[in-house]
């Protein structure tokens, strides 16, 4: 397990760089379909999870073969679950074909490469339908929508339709899917792998119950009750059991690894993890740290 | 919803693996002669394109087609993608897409 997490880790960390060094700007890219930073798109920024533990992201960049391969929850009208995530609202990048206009909707055809699925967008306003005249047949689109099933067969109810004018949207658009696979994937393992029991652990995450006894070894224990990793769950309780220090600098990175006896590359790990989260911040320097 | 025919993100050092396969990359075109394009793949490797009509030279062009050979596709759909384009992050989600992430897309 800590092996996968670790791999799961670093391809996060690669494929995040990829974005930070592309020269595609998402900001401006994306500024016409309609939904800004506002909504969120990924799992990190979704609200708390629902009461059945399983999150539903605000907007998810998929690939028509991740939605093929969506299982139901329950009936037709339940939401789809990929990576043990609630999917609601989906993004997808393709060109479209077979469309069809009529009075009261627009069909299409949207093949992204590694699928074709059906699309569905309904005219309810003029707005709507200088939308879908902006694109046509053998064009590059963004779509946002949202997943149906009619008669067992996936489709997608499409809310915004718009043409790709940068190109670089495209790769970003499949680079995004694998980043928001990875962040689900760590997200859903996280949460599992401190219940091994569970048989379908992707399916259906579950939260360790709050009594569970910790492991005699903590700093082996992959997660602990709050689901924080072996090392980021000492680094917390150490950060907090001396945030009351008057001189207001932090706990240096030494000082951590003196007291919990732990390589001080593993200490930055744990603080670069934590920092990410938002749990902790940097003061004075990189070096020195305070609980959130 | 159909995923039987997928089209591969490829650079040149993947077609090889997809011959007689649907494929997609992004190439420069650097000479075009009556269908036939010579063009750069984003790992900088020389491609022959089929079945391209005129295009604007240095422009970047993605073609969906057949992989037909080590260095040839003959082209279903093109798309010109302009003057400029990030080859780097291109290449890499092509390894990405045929490496660790291959469910995500086959």
């Amino acid at each position: 397990m800590t092996n996968t997490s670790n791999s799961l880790s670093f391809s996060l960390s690669r494929v995040s760089k990829m974005f930070s060094g592309s020269q595609f700007d998402a900001t401006t890219a994306f500024s016409g379909g309609g939904f800004t930073s506002s909504q969120p798109s990924t799992l990190n920024d979704s609200s708390p999870a629902p009461s059945n533990s399983r999150e539903t992201p605000g907007l998810v960049p998929v690939t028509v073969k991740q939605i093929s391969e969506a299982s139901q929850s329950g009936d037709e009208k339940s939401n789809f679950v990929i990576n043990g995530v609630d999917l609601n609202n989906v993004t997808l990048v393709g060109m479209m074909f077979e469309k069809v206009e009529r009075n009261t909707d627009v069909s299409f055809v949207l093949d992204d490469g590694t699928g074709r699925i059906k699309c569905r967008r309904w005219i309810n306003e003029a707005f709507d339908t200088k939308e879908m005249e902006a694109v046509m047949n053998d064009m590059y689109v963004r779509v946002y929508g949202h997943l149906k099933s009619f008669q067992g067969v996936k489709q997608l109810v499409a809310f915004s339709v718009r043409p790709v004018t940068n190109f670089d949207e495209i790769p970003f658009h499949f680079i995004d899917c694998i980043h928001n696979h990875l962040r689900s994937k760590i997200k859903v393992e996280g949460i599992t792998s401190a219940n091994p029991s569970s048989g379908s652990s992707l399916e259906t995450p579950v939260k360790s119950a709050p009594n569970r006894s910790q492991a005699s070894n903590p700093v082996c224990a992959q997660h602990s009750v709050d689901g924080l990793k072996g090392i980021d769950k000492l680094v917390m309780d150490y950060l907090e059991q001396h945030s009351d220090r008057s001189d207001g600098r932090g706990i240096h990175v030494d000082e951590l690894s003196r007291e919990l006896k732990l390589p001080i590359e593993k200490i930055k790990l744990s603080l670069k993890t934590l920092a990410d989260d938002g749990e902790i911040y940097s003061t004075i320097d990189d070096d020195h740290y305070k609980k959130a | 919803m159909d995923t039987s025919n997928p089209a591969v993100f490829v650079n040149a050092q993947l077609i090889p693996n997809f011959i007689g396969k649907k494929v997609r990359t992004v190439v420069q075109v650097s000479q075009c002669d009556g269908g036939v394009a010579t063009a750069k793949s984003t790992d900088d490797c020389q491609l022959t394109i089929k079945g391209l009509p005129q295009v604007p030279l240095m422009n970047y062009i993605e073609v969906i087609g057949i992989a037909e050979s080590n260095n040839s596709i003959d082209a279903e759909i093109w798309t010109d993608f302009g003057s400029t384009f990030d080859t780097f992050s291109y290449n890499q989600l092509c390894q990405l897409a045929n490496g660790e992430f291959k469910g995500l897309f086959l």
